[in-house]
């Protein structure tokens, strides 16, 4: 009996901790989608279907009559519409906010002048993106306006850059969002700049020597926990406790790969060292595509970038050719792969805004690669690289509800995103208000700003971005750095919401004037306060 | 224009050469040929089978299906080899230490260096390409055959031998170099000395660490937690030069410094096959050819620094004459197609003879390179790679027609003309085409 009664109290406990984890998580209403046409990847597709999202999962989903919809879910009607499963970029560098980079001094490269906080810089394979992520509403925004649920986030700068984070695009703050923290080391074929390895040949003697040292470290110290005596004692190296998951424990490693000798050389490397290696990057991968087949264990990451490397043959050779390289020739590298049979993801890498990455789509599919190579190319694939194809990258139940609605076929020109679910939370894609009109001049780039009020003069920089009319960017000043957002571009007319942090307190601030490639002019209002804004142009630096 | 033009020439040749094979059939016919080392046959033919010279002599018939060229009028030679240059790569030196003997050029070969071409329209069918001089031990060289289109794994020589480069005086010691920030150890030729010694004490003290822990494993009494040492790259390619499997090429401008470099290696064992520049290698001659090491030289450049004052254009066939190794290196993309102008110029000064001035800049860079059983000379049994000029290769108005390498035609002047002037014709009408357009409206 006494037994018993300890069981049953066990059993209330663990209930009531159950309880307590799930009502702390955020409750995601009931979904029903009904009347769309549904494309899985993994499954054939259904002409007009239900989908049923429950607790940010895909409950159910199938032909419509042949799913009951729950008494207690939302409708969303999506006559028309096509629904997909939330598409992945399987590497990225936006959403961190990195440190900033020194200029490099001129000559630096080419002498001995060695600076130590340099070679830091170059070295930190213990960077985690998890802990520089900075996700901006906008940069949210305009993911899911291309239907983009899932980003890895990768540092990108330095030999051993740092470890990326894989996210679940499903709002604005980070730690929700994070599916997998650390998931890959990102290594970049490049220079420590002025410090050692400062050439490319340094960097690969470089590399070997680290895996090389990792693993002595390694086995150094499980020696010690074993038999620690006679034996000298490691000495703690927090260099080679970042390389250990990935240079002996074979977590993965995602090798940049710019031209064709990277790709052979970040092949090499995981052959020598028995890596667990992933080529990205690789947009001249179909020249090397026999090599490929030969190593087609090795993941293929291969970016929607199109800019021919500079070492490129097509660049060197006057205008004509690299315009061809450009439109043409790169366009086709994924269309070639698969010719070969080759399977691969697309990234995002080195794309700078994330709008081209549907137009890049286009090119590759235009330079004749399938549809529904390019679908897969950005699910079901990245999933089963990443090791997370069992809850993500196609429409099954019981996977994570990352659903796209579009207006169209995916893909298509004209096809719009109009509705997307991350973790079964909806976000609806607001068009933008009518009316406005294209913009006539571009106001991107670095500003100098003077707000002249009653109170006196305020010097401050503006950096701004330009996406067709939409603005946005920073304003920094002494109170400190200001976030730009919603700005809007119409002809000549200007308006921009600030969003101020002034002695601890959130303001919104509001700005309407009148801008020129190289002025701005107008009002900046602050509650019922108003004061006159002028900014002239920096030019960028000559180089 | 021009430049677009042959943009695209280079292009098109490099797909059309990388759909080929390895090792071709070809037939020369009723050429000079000169051997370099059996002589010359006044008109004869060279029967090449799967990129292997199978045949040399007269009136060869071609088997079934074997391409011929007649060179009829022509000059056959062997395909001539620079000894010192840095094309095709990514990067010359790793500047930032002095002593970096880890780094490898066979990790930075870039396939698609334009310079490649410059050098198969010049002859050259092989290149020892470089580490830089900036360091007094740089890093591991390779030879590579300038098989343009093809990659860079399929241009490497295999045979070839290991090579390590070292640099002595000013360029090591950064005498000419802009520095900012720190000076780096060495600023002297003494420091220079003295850093390479460092490393090889370094190097052999590292040998005896990893030789205790062999021997300590493989004795009974072992500690079950004995460890090895760490694997240090840097140390393990000096170890190779000391154990013999790798040897040195050393920049060098002045007989003082070399000298003293030659007891250095006598000191730890190491074996040198080359001094690079050596400016007055006349003065030590004799010295050179006992030790039986070799130079790797420019036939008539002097005075261009002041580690090079007192270099003389007579130096290569004065010390050809005393029986040193001698070749003559372009050190660079451009004058690298010219090697066989720097050949006659040997006869002009110093007097050598044609065959002797040819030997230059084929068999004695083979020698060097340690490929002189595959290369450097036309005869049985080695690879087909072959120059084919208009007029003798010495005279100072020929040029390369053809460059062959294993069989394969590489370069073809007149197939390159007629392309270049193709395709300035096609661009001409694309040009008038748009400028109608644009009148229409």
């Amino acid at each position: 009996m006494k037994i018993k009664k300890n069981r049953l109290l066990i059993c209330l406990f663990t209930v009531t901790l159950l309880l307590a984890a799930t009502s702390s998580a955020r409750v995601t209403p009931t979904y029903a989608i009904v009347n769309c046409k549904i494309i899985s990847v993994t499954g054939s597709p259904i002409e007009k279907g239900t989908i049923i999202i429950r607790d940010g999962l895909i409950e159910s989903l199938g032909p419509q009559g042949k799913i009951s919809i729950p008494e207690d879910a939302e409708i969303i009607k999506a006559e028309g519409q096509f629904a997909y499963p939330g598409l992945i970029d399987a590497h990225t560098n936006s959403f961190l906010e990195l440190p900033k980079e020194e200029p490099r001094r001129p000559g630096a490269a080419s002498t001995a002048a060695v600076d130590p906080q340099q070679k830091e810089k170059a070295q930190h394979p213990d960077l985690m993106a998890l802990k520089l992520l900075k996700p901006k509403k906008t940069a949210v925004a305009d993911l899911h306006k291309i239907g983009i649920t899932t980003v890895l986030v990768a540092p990108e700068r330095g030999i051993y850059a740092g470890q990326s984070v894989l996210l679940n695009v499903n709002g604005e703050n980070a730690e929700p969002m994070v599916i997998k923290s650390p998931v890959a080391l990102h290594v970049n074929f490049t220079t420590a700049r002025g410090t050692y390895p400062s050439s490319l040949m340094g960097t690969m003697a470089f590399l070997r020597q680290s895996f090389l040292d990792t693993g002595h470290y390694s086995s150094h110290k499980s020696l010690f926990t074993k038999s620690p005596r006679g034996l000298k004692r490691p000495e703690h190296n927090p260099f080679l406790e970042a390389l250990s998951p990935y240079a002996v424990k074979k977590s993965p490693i995602f090798f940049n790969c710019a031209n064709l000798e990277d790709i052979k050389r970040a092949l090499g490397l995981i052959k020598e060292f028995k890596l667990n290696g992933f080529l990205t990057g690789a947009n001249e991968a179909w020249r090397v595509a026999d090599l490929l087949t030969k190593h087609a264990k090795v993941p293929l990451l291969v970016s929607l970038n199109f800019k021919p490397p500079m070492t490129s043959i097509y660049v060197n050779q006057g205008e004509e050719l690299k315009k061809k390289a450009e439109e043409e020739i790169y366009p086709a590298n994924a269309a070639n792969l698969y010719k070969k049979r080759l399977t691969f993801a697309f990234t995002s890498q080195g794309l700078k805004k994330s709008s081209d990455i549907p137009k890049n789509v286009q090119k590759a599919i235009k330079a004749g690669l399938p549809k529904e190579e390019a679908l897969k190319a950005m699910t079901i694939i990245p999933a089963k690289f990443l090791g997370v194809s069992s809850f993500l990258g196609s429409l099954e139940p019981g996977k994570i509800a990352n659903i796209i609605l579009t207006s169209g076929e995916i893909f298509d020109e004209k096809t719009k995103v109009k509705r997307v679910f991350v973790d079964g939370i909806s976000f609806e894609i607001k068009e933008p208000p009518k009316g406005e009109q294209p913009a006539k001049v571009n106001i991107a780039g670095k500003w100098s700003v003077t707000v002249s009020s009653p109170m006196g003069e305020m010097e401050s920089t503006m950096e701004l971005e330009q996406e067709g009319n939409e603005i946005s960017g920073s304003i920094s000043s002494s109170m400190g750095k200001w976030e730009i957002r919603d700005g809007i571009l119409s002809g000549n007319e200007l308006a921009l919401s600030i969003t101020a942090t002034i002695m601890g307190e959130t303001m919104d601030m509001s700005f309407s004037g009148t801008a020129e490639r190289d002025s701005i002019e107008g009002t900046i209002t602050i509650m019922e306060w108003s004061a006159e804004l002028k900014a002239t142009r920096i030019p960028d630096r000559e180089y | 224009m021009k430049r677009n033009t042959i943009g695209f020439i280079l292009v098109v040749s490099l797909v059309i050469f990388s759909s080929f094979s390895f090792g071709q059939d070809l037939l020369i016919k009723n050429g000079t040929i000169l051997t370099v080392t059996k002589g010359t046959v006044p008109k004869g033919d060279i029967l090449i089978i799967k990129g292997i010279i199978k045949q040399i002599g007269e009136n060869i018939k071609a088997p079934r299906g074997v391409k011929i060229i007649d060179a009829s009028g022509k000059y056959v030679i062997p395909g001539i080899i620079d000894s010192h240059t840095h094309i095709a790569l990514t990067g010359t030196n790793e500047s930032a230490e002095a002593i970096t003997a880890e780094v490898k050029m066979r990790d930075v070969l870039n396939a698609e260096d334009r310079s490649i071409y410059t050098a198969i329209s010049g002859g050259v069918t092989m290149v020892h390409t470089m580490h830089g001089s900036g360091n007094p031990i740089g890093g591991e060289n390779i030879v590579i055959k300038t098989k343009w289109g093809k990659t860079s794994e399929e241009m490497i020589v295999h045979d070839a031998y290991r090579t390590l480069k070292f640099a002595l005086g000013e360029n090591p010691k950064r005498s000419n170099s802009r520095t900012i920030g720190t000076p780096r150890y060495p600023q002297s030729r003494m420091g220079v000395n003295a850093i390479i010694r460092r490393e090889f004490l370094k190097a052999k003290n590292y040998m005896e660490q990893w030789d205790r822990y062999l021997k300590a494993k493989k004795s009974k009494k072992s500690a079950k937690n004995l460890i090895a040492p760490r694997k240090d790259l840097r140390m393990e390619q000096l170890a190779d030069m000391l154990r013999g499997k790798m040897i040195a090429r050393c920049h060098s401008y002045r007989a003082d410094e070399t000298l003293e470099f030659i007891k250095l290696s006598k000191e730890f064992g190491f074996k040198i096959a080359c001094f690079e520049h050596v400016s007055e290698a006349f003065k030590i001659a004799k010295e050179l050819a006992e030790e039986k090491i070799g130079i790797s030289v420019f036939l008539d450049n002097w005075a261009y620094k002041v580690e090079a004052s007192e270099g003389i254009a007579y130096s290569a066939s004065y010390c050809t004459k005393k029986g040193v190794l001698v070749s003559l290196n372009s050190d660079s993309g451009e004058r690298i197609r010219r090697l066989f102008n720097d050949a006659a110029k040997a006869m002009k000064y110093g007097r050598l003879s044609e065959e002797e001035a040819l030997k230059l800049v084929t068999i004695n860079p083979a020698i060097q390179l340690g490929v002189e059983k595959i290369a450097g000379s036309l005869e049985v049994g080695k690879h087909g790679d072959i120059a084919i000029f208009n007029e003798h290769p010495l005279i100072a108005y020929t040029h390369c027609e053809k460059t062959i390498i294993e069989g394969e035609v590489y370069f073809d002047r007149t197939q390159y003309l007629k392309e270049r002037e193709e395709m300035e014709k096609r661009k001409k009408e694309e040009e008038k085409k748009k400028e109608k357009k644009g009148g229409k409206k």
